[in-house]
């Protein structure tokens, strides 16, 4: 498959800090790529790397083998949505898109349809300055599509968004994707992404952790699950447990997990031991956790080093963590029953 | 090129900085066509009006200050982008930052120019009619438009120049005003005051010799006393080459700054 954008070892050291660290992966063409990473991972300086915003200290970011600022016109090619661009506030909505596009020597009558398009055409005469967040993101949009680039590079665009605005964002990204756009959505959430992208590129650090197909993370998901129990016997049944060292996390006086545990497994040791229980839930991890999970233990792993970007933190953390805490990481079941 | 240059115009006609410079500018140009006509009733007891050539070139010329309101519109074209941060967008647009820059400067200088012939235009309005209210000769007034006009209209132009090169090097607004006003409206004059040498080679003189005026335009403390400034061309160039040398430090910079 055809790439759109290649970085390709690249690294950015501020002052003191490296923020992007010997980065490289593929955005497929065609395709929606979901950016993945917590907050300072690396996301953002990367994307303004590529675009020509931020200096790069080593290694390269391009789209098919060229740098933005080679790109003859180049928003008629890559479309941006930053995070922290800002309008004129006593700029009126349409003045700022005229703006670009007569800069850019795209026709003005691609104004109207953009605003159009991102459903802002009746508040196109009005100044900036008096728009909400969401209204904002989605001007950002229209300046992106002026263009009609073939590639689009959003930064955290569900940012601000109500619940009504990223589902609004969900169905327009994959509409730009059925029109054989790529696009390339950076967010600290998988969550808000999980319904729209088909790949994952996930970094940690300003490391790549992970790159990935949306399915293969699935399945990943799918492999982390556990069993909740809530038990008025539930003394009784960590005992054995302990007993049998097989770890388990209390997350409420009457209730616990066990990760990596089935219901097959499960289902004969309660009866064997004739232990009450009011409820028994099946655990599947979510996306989220496995992504929580990518970048926490890839966080942990660092100072050691030594770890391949990927297959570490899958197994090893500790799972005996403290009472109420999320999950750590999901460790392997021990052997079964005995 | 033309591209940015027409961006660069919706732009400016978009936010109120030019208007409201323009405005400024009006009132700062009746007041001066009065402190003109004071002034003369002042020396000549008010019993004659402006009539010699030189007594109606300053009267012609009396906006010719204003020209610190070009060199504002030239720093606030520039660091107001970076201000409101839609300098990411114009490096979207405008990657290559040097033509940006190069942008701004020619949009500064006819923006510039547009206010010098405002102004110019204004005072033949309300200078004229006070004139004429007094008794005086329009056309009198009139005949001395072509010896003040292409140079307050050229100076302008540069001062807007000038504005942009410094505002590319200084992107921080606050900073970049206070320096400006600071320099035009007191260091370069205790400067001048300290080395007297020096005045053919400020900003100010440069433009003066640039203006092919004498000392007498405008402000009208030195009645016409020409000083020892460099000639039209040398002016012109020299102010010209502070604006570039400034800007070209700027974009120097302005390319290797990351915009986070």
């Amino acid at each position: 498959m055809p790439s759109a954008i290649e970085i390709d070892h690249l690294t950015k050291q501020f002052r003191g800090v490296l923020a992007v660290n010997d980065l490289s992966f593929e955005v497929a063409a065609g395709r929606v790529t979901g950016f993945l990473g917590p907050n300072g991972s690396g996301k953002t300086t990367t994307l303004r790397m590529l675009l020509g915003l931020v200096e790069i200290t080593g290694g390269s970011a391009t789209f098919g083998g060229r740098k933005y600022v080679q790109i003859d016109k180049p928003i008629q090619h890559v479309g941006a949505v930053l995070e922290a661009t800002s309008f004129h506030p006593s700029r009126r909505a349409e003045d700022h898109l005229k703006m670009v596009a007569v800069g850019a020597g795209i026709p003005v009558s691609r104004v109207a349809e953009t605003l159009d398009l991102v459903g802002l055409s009746d508040v196109a005469r009005r100044r900036v300055g008096k728009f909400s967040l969401g209204m904002r993101q989605r001007l950002q949009l229209a300046t992106a599509l002026l263009g009609d680039p073939e590639i689009l590079i959003l930064d955290e665009p569900a940012n601000g968004l109500d619940p009504q605005g990223i589902q609004w964002l969900r169905t327009f990204i994959r509409h730009q994707a059925s029109t054989g756009r790529s696009v390339l959505v950076s967010s600290h959430l998988l969550s808000e992404m999980e319904e729209t992208v088909d790949d994952v590129v996930i970094v940690s650090q300003g490391r790549l952790v992970l790159q990935t197909t949306l399915a293969d993370l699935s399945t990943r998901a799918g492999t982390t699950t556990g069993m909740r129990i809530r038990s008025p016997e539930i003394a009784r049944f960590t005992g054995l447990l302990a007993a049998s060292s097989i770890a388990f996390r209390t997350i409420a006086p009457d209730t616990i997990v066990i990760d990596g545990a089935t219901p097959e497994w499960l289902g004969p040791v309660l009866a064997q031991h004739q232990i009450v229980v009011y409820e028994v839930i099946h655990e599947k991890g979510s996306l989220e956790d496995v992504f929580l999970n990518l970048t926490r233990g890839f966080e942990a792993s660092l100072p050691g080093g030594g770890h391949a970007p990927g297959s570490g933190p899958m197994g090893g953390a500790p799972t005996a963590a403290p009472a109420a805490a999320p999950p750590a990481a999901p460790g392997p079941f021990p052997g079964g029953p005995s | 090129m033309i591209n940015v240059i027409r961006s660069e115009w919706i732009k400016l006609r978009t936010t109120a900085v030019p208007w409201v410079l323009t405005g400024i500018a009006l009132v700062i140009n009746g007041l001066l066509i009065l402190v003109i006509f004071l002034r003369h009733d002042q020396l000549t007891g008010g019993d004659s009006i402006p009539h010699t050539t030189q007594q109606l070139n300053n009267l012609v010329g009396s906006g010719f200050q204003g020209y610190l309101l070009a060199l504002l519109l030239g720093v606030l074209c520039i660091t107001t982008e970076f201000r409101h941060k839609t300098v990411t967008t114009a490096f979207l647009v405008t990657p290559q930052r040097p033509v940006f820059v190069v942008g701004k400067m020619i949009l500064a200088a006819i923006a510039g120019a547009v206010l010098a012939v405002i102004m110019l235009v204004a005072t033949m309005i309300g200078g004229g009619l006070t004139l004429v209210a007094r008794g005086g000769s329009f056309s009198a007034m009139l005949h001395q438009l072509p010896s003040v006009a292409p140079g307050m209209i050229l100076v302008f132009a540069l001062f807007a120049i000038l504005g942009v090169g410094i505002g590319s090097l200084l992107t921080n607004q606050v900073a970049a005003i206070i320096v400006v006003l600071g320099w035009f409206i007191l260091l370069e004059g205790i400067l001048v005051s300290l080395v007297t040498s020096a005045e053919k080679w400020v900003p100010t003189g440069a433009a003066l010799a640039a203006s092919n005026l004498t000392r007498g335009q405008g402000g009208g403390n030195n009645g016409g006393e020409v000083f020892h400034l460099f000639n039209q061309w040398q002016g012109t160039l020299l102010m010209l080459g502070y604006g570039i040398l400034f800007a070209a430090i700027g974009s120097y910079f302005l390319t290797r700054r990351d915009i986070t």
